[in-house]
């Protein structure tokens, strides 16, 4: 090989790392901006909720139920109810299925509702963003208040296919300090049914 | 150039084709043997993805029949007695002073964070610690205010032996519902006793340096210390446990889950 030939190659070869490490930034970033996109998303909707909140000349369901209806759209209340069922999901024959998801979403809002209530004022920063997978970003939140902060992570998940009025990224389990309400749920409902049935558990979802 | 984009488009290419003939192998394996419509195996199969995720693990449980009548005991106790003593007492003293009464405990007990932050090599923390017991004990007269973090953004760094023990490996052992004391198992419930040695609200008798001149009396300062915890918390512990369809083991995976992130920080 002569000179002018080692050089040409040694060319391509520059244009192709280049190629690829151009690629590679490029790819780099758009994982970037997707959580960022996602991030400002969330704390416009926590915005949004706060507005809410402050006005104090809406009645208190009305506002809990304004809130809770600005909210819906981020949150995928249908799979963590059948993520809190585990392996006993498939098990269920369909109408219990639209009935136990129709009980946990409920008990999910009215649940949020209760701690709304608690509201005076905090505020929420993010203060990690994690991507564990492609198709998963945990948002680490500190609610801070006048002598409390309390650390909340948002586990959302990207769907394959958008969903019907909802959020390109959903919330599927909420962490507050170390303790996963999905998780929670999932061990609390495995041991009931070890010696209850599902209707049992329905109708003790019912009376809450 | 013309190489570059070929490469680059085969590769491309070569990731698209082995990730749809994968797809299409295993769709073609279900509707032969278990002949699940289309739609079901996709959703078990996203439903699967998660199952690794959120995995719980069964633990063994031994003392759960003991454990279940001190639940009821403990729920009993603040209902009755701990609520409404918190809420009297609520009415009759201002926020500000059970703030600083709050605060005034928890600078009292710097030792057992101390001790507990050098065990586990936490430098920078037991010198936060120490720059907070310092500030507050004298700028914060007595510890009843807290300019640590409101002037220097020093941050409290909580920590006591059952989380040194944790950091180290040990194990939680099987979950104990203490009587008065709540949700707890073998490893923090045994490390209330070291903990108890640096606490100098405690007393104890073959120590040097005791606050209190009788048990009576630290076990009195502590029963106010909870109180004013309670009044200052009004309605927190109510609201957990409607979250709960079983109160025990609800309030028994509360506290491993919390404790376990304790010990991570």
């Amino acid at each position: 090989m002569n000179n002018i030939e080692k050089n040409k190659l040694r060319n391509k070869m520059k244009k192709i790392i280049l190629l690829i490490v151009s690629l590679f930034i490029l790819s780099q970033n758009l994982v970037a901006s997707e959580q960022t996109i996602l991030k400002d998303h969330f704390l416009n909707k926590i915005e949004e909720v706060i507005v809410i909140v402050k006005d104090k000349t809406l009645e208190k369901t009305l506002r809990n139920s304004k809130i809770v209806k600005s909210l819906t759209p981020m949150f995928d209340f249908t799979l963590m109810a059948k993520l809190s069922l585990g392996k006993k999901w498939k098990t269920l024959n369909s109408s219990d299925k639209k009935e136990f998801v129709h009980l946990y979403v409920e008990r999910m809002k009215q649940s949020y509702s209760s701690k709304l209530d608690a509201y005076s004022d905090e505020k929420i920063e993010v203060t990690k963003v994690k991507q564990p997978k492609k198709n998963r970003i945990e948002l680490v939140t500190n609610l801070i208040s006048k002598d409390n902060k309390l650390e909340i992570s948002y586990k959302f998940y990207k769907p394959k296919n958008l969903k019907m009025d909802k959020d390109s990224w959903l919330i599927y389990d909420v962490v507050i300090l170390g303790v996963s309400i999905l998780k929670t749920d999932k061990a609390q409902f495995r041991e009931y049914l070890q010696t209850k049935t599902i209707n049992d558990l329905m109708t003790q979802l019912q009376s809450k | 150039m013309r190489y570059v984009v070929f490469i680059c488009l085969s590769l491309y290419l070569m990731s698209f084709t082995g990730c749809s003939s994968k797809v299409e192998y295993v769709k073609k394996e279900n509707v032969i043997f278990e002949k699940q419509s289309e739609e079901e195996i996709e959703e078990d199969a996203f439903l699967d993805e998660f199952e690794d995720e959120m995995k719980v693990e069964q633990k063994s449980d031994p003392l759960s029949g003991y454990n279940r009548v001190m639940t009821n005991f403990n729920d009993g106790v603040f209902e009755y007695v701990l609520a409404p003593v918190a809420s009297g007492y609520q009415t009759v003293v201002h926020k500000e002073i059970r703030s600083s009464v709050g605060n005034f405990f928890h600078n009292i007990l710097y030792p057992i964070r101390l001790i507990n932050n050098l065990l586990q090599g936490k430098v920078k923390n037991s010198g936060e610690e120490t720059g907070r017991f310092i500030i507050n004990t004298t700028v914060g007269i007595l510890g009843l205010f807290d300019p640590a973090k409101s002037y220097f953004g020093l941050q409290a760094h909580n920590e006591d032996f059952g989380q040194t023990l944790g950091f180290y490996g040990v194990g939680a052992g099987p979950h104990i519902v203490l009587p008065f004391f709540g949700p707890s198992n073998l490893r923090d419930a045994l490390s209330m006793y070291p903990d108890s040695l640096a606490n100098p609200v405690d007393y104890h008798d073959d120590r040097g340096y005791n606050l209190t001149n009788s048990y009576g009396e630290s076990l009195f300062l502590k029963a106010y210390e909870r109180v004013n915890y309670v009044s200052l918390h009004e309605g927190e512990y109510e609201k957990l446990k409607k979250d709960a369809v079983d109160l025990y083991p609800f309030l028994r995976d509360v506290y491993e889950q919390y404790r376990e992130k304790q010990i991570k920080e």
